[in-house]
């Protein structure tokens, strides 16, 4: 259940928006002085905010240090006095418990909700009625299809998915035979980073795919998956692993079977980072930051403030290889065993992401 | 003429046999619903009402659908897949050719079928309900990613706010399901399948066609399981092939809530209908409260532990005085 995505292709998306940019630009101009306000805003709602925390399952490690995030994040808000209150609700993986409880939210009047999505069209409806009353909406890591929000914050997964085959084409100088490693079927986001990935594949035919698998973003199911596939493929060069948990459960599976590891792409798990180090892999990782959910707060209140948003912030992808995977390491101890290391954040970050 | 003849004597001293061990969860229901009312008194109004019911409402349809199989000793596991199967089959039809009442007439068609041929197998082979559901529920699953491999489709904006705008229709079409299903209990086939869960032989020494009433639940039962399916794609606009899954533990959970014996013959539609009712409004009622979310998770097991445990304790603390 980890990160979801949209699925409008980030391409058209970034066209959509830069249409719409230069049209809100045009208009401001021809507005003068006159503020422009983010979607969904209607100026109404003063400081001290209450802010509605929608998340759809909180269990997961990764959530758990997102929730971490969003906490220190309102703390200083509201030292600030800009955030009086903070409600959570956890859907447990329901995306029609989310429903509920977004429409909990709105009857409670919250001045902002902050959500990650449990499906990407299933909240479309609760979602508009919440930013037609008013109600900030900031929607995060797994995005929602309507644009009857405030702003999605996101990182782009195509990107991820083709960035991470071009690794992978560039250590086995294009040629070779390499396994994929998916995210649940029916997920977007594992979709999304499988899609990204195909066109670098169709460029370079000298890497055959010798098969796939989907699991869950956990390493215990993952590191099964690749045991079976590891006695059925006697020649594997590369792992093209869409999802940290899933890197570290196929670094295992071919420590525990005594077979040479092999290039390994994934993303900033401590344990497949720590793993790389030890068994001095070839690796590549990136990351879905955890702080996009202390920037979401911000961005909300920044929004209700009536500072203009991007209605789409894309978060670049920080990359971990060989030159910086010290400095993660470096840092490991402050992150859970099975939590991931995520790079550093501040004020200054995210204004300049949002002044984009 | 106002003369008690002996049947409805009879009539009413089994409903009230049958309601006295739901006596605690009525009131527990009742508890919620008014703790709700006055932690948010926006319930009172048609607009408030209206989204609390349809929130409700998809939980309430695949409860049924759950405790039809239960009353009469079968199961089913395929429920969830079933639900995201309409709601795939809805999303995906819907603006096609088909229309709005092809797309309906589709997957009410799926859901019969799907239904009448799991009741088949389960009847006509003897195998276990619970491993054919099983087996089916994957199957299911795989049929509504090949349809649509993501979320998406859609559905016709008018439509969703027909059943899910501020009106309660949703509610009125609960009140219209029960009605159709107190009909249906007075019929030959509705009055066998408590009489077949209870005691198959006997039902069927007594000419109660067991195995037609079965396969007939089965078909039902896949029936408002599609339909849930088709009333969520609704409320959500769209299709998604996965939304339905969490809906199989909960439609059981709320059955045996609502006092359904896994064993058949034992239970009421409107304990079901009342379990599936604590389960939704205690999510409410929780936000409400402000409840973190660990509590939440431990609160709502102590609430479906205490709710089927203490009529239970009450039952033989009764028997033993």
């Amino acid at each position: 259940m980890k990160h979801l995505e949209n699925s409008i292709s980030a391409t058209l998306r970034r066209r959509l928006l830069a249409g719409a940019a230069a049209a809100a630009a045009l208009l401001a101009f021809s507005a003068g002085t006159a503020s422009a306000a983010a979607s969904c805003i209607k100026g109404d709602r003063k400081a001290p905010y209450t802010i509605g925390w929608a998340n759809i399952y909180s269990v997961p490690t990764w959530m758990k240090q997102t929730e971490g995030t969003i906490k220190a994040e309102v703390d200083e808000l509201n030292k600030a006095g800009l955030v009086k209150d903070l409600m959570i609700t956890d859907a447990q993986g329901n995306a029609q418990t989310q429903i509920q409880h977004i429409q909990s939210m709105i009857d409670a009047n919250v001045d902002a909700i902050v959500v990650i999505a449990g499906s990407s069209t299933a909240l479309d409806r609760v979602i508009s009625d919440a930013c037609d009353k008013g109600i900030a909406v900031v929607n995060f890591d797994s995005l929602v299809d309507t644009d009857k929000v405030t702003a999605k914050i996101n990182t782009d997964s195509n990107e991820w998915g083709a960035t991470a085959a071009k690794w992978m084409v560039s250590q086995l100088g294009g040629k070779g035979k390499i396994i994929i490693m998916n995210g649940p079927a029916g997920i977007s986001v594992s979709d999304d980073r499988r899609k990204g990935a195909q066109p670098v594949l169709d460029a370079n035919p000298g890497l055959k795919v010798i098969t796939e698998t989907n699991t869950e973003y956990n390493v215990a199911p993952a590191q099964e998956a690749m045991t079976s596939l590891l006695f059925a493929n006697p020649d594997i060069d590369g792992v093209l692993s869409l999802g940290g948990a899933l890197s570290a459960g196929s670094v295992m599976a071919f420590e525990r079977q005594g077979r040479e590891q092999v290039p390994t792409t994934g993303e900033n798990a401590r344990q497949f980072l720590e793993l790389w180090k030890e068994k001095g892999l070839k690796g590549w990782a990136t990351m879905q930051p955890n702080w996009l959910g202390a920037l979401s707060v911000y961005t909300a209140v920044q929004a209700l403030q009536g500072k203009d948003i991007p209605a789409f912030v894309k978060v670049p992808l920080p990359v971990i290889d060989d030159s910086t995977i010290g400095s993660y390491l470096a840092r490991a101890d402050k992150f859970p065993a099975d939590g991931y290391i995520y790079s550093d954040y501040d004020k200054a970050l995210f204004d300049k992401l949002l002044a984009k | 003429m106002s003369t008690i003849s002996p049947s409805s004597w009879l009539y009413g001293s089994i409903q009230l046999r049958r309601n006295r061990g739901l006596g605690g969860l009525y009131l527990v229901v009742a508890a919620f619903l008014i703790l709700y009312a006055v932690l948010f008194p926006g319930i009172l109004s048609i607009g408030g009402f209206s989204k609390f019911t349809q929130n409700w409402f998809p939980l309430a349809l695949v409860t049924m659908a759950q405790a039809l199989l239960m009353l009469n000793g079968g199961i089913t596991l395929a429920i969830g897949p079933l639900v995201s199967l309409g709601a795939v089959i809805a999303a995906t039809t819907m603006e096609g050719a088909l229309g709005v009442s092809g797309g309906i007439l589709a997957v009410a068609a799926a859901g019969l079928a799907i239904g009448a041929i799991t009741g088949a197998i389960v009847t006509h082979l003897r195998l276990p309900a619970i491993i054919v559901t099983l087996a089916g529920s994957f199957i299911i699953s795989g049929v509504a990613l090949i349809l649509l491999p993501r979320p998406g489709g859609a559905i016709p904006d008018w439509l969703s706010t027909v059943l899910a705008g501020h009106t309660p229709v949703a509610f009125l079409l609960l009140v219209l399901i029960l009605a159709l299903w107190k009909a249906f209990l007075a019929t030959p086939l509705g009055l066998g399948i408590y009489a077949a869960g209870d005691n198959s032989v006997g039902a069927f020494r007594s000419g109660v066609p067991v195995e037609r009433v079965k396969v007939a639940a089965f078909a039902l039962s896949g029936l408002l399981a599609a339909l849930t399916g088709l009333f969520v794609a609704a409320q959500t606009g769209s299709g998604d092939p996965v939304i339905g899954t969490p809906f199989t533990l909960n439609s059981i959970a709320a059955a045996v809530l609502g006092g359904v014996g896994f064993l058949g013959g034992k239970g009421t539609m409107r304990g079901a209908i009342c379990g599936s009712l604590l389960l939704s409004v205690m999510i409410n009622v929780m936000f409400f409260l402000g409840f973190p979310p660990v509590a939440q998770y431990v609160a709502q097991g102590l609430i479906i532990v205490g709710a089927v445990a203490v009529p239970e304790f009450l039952t033989q603390w009764r028997a033993r005085r």
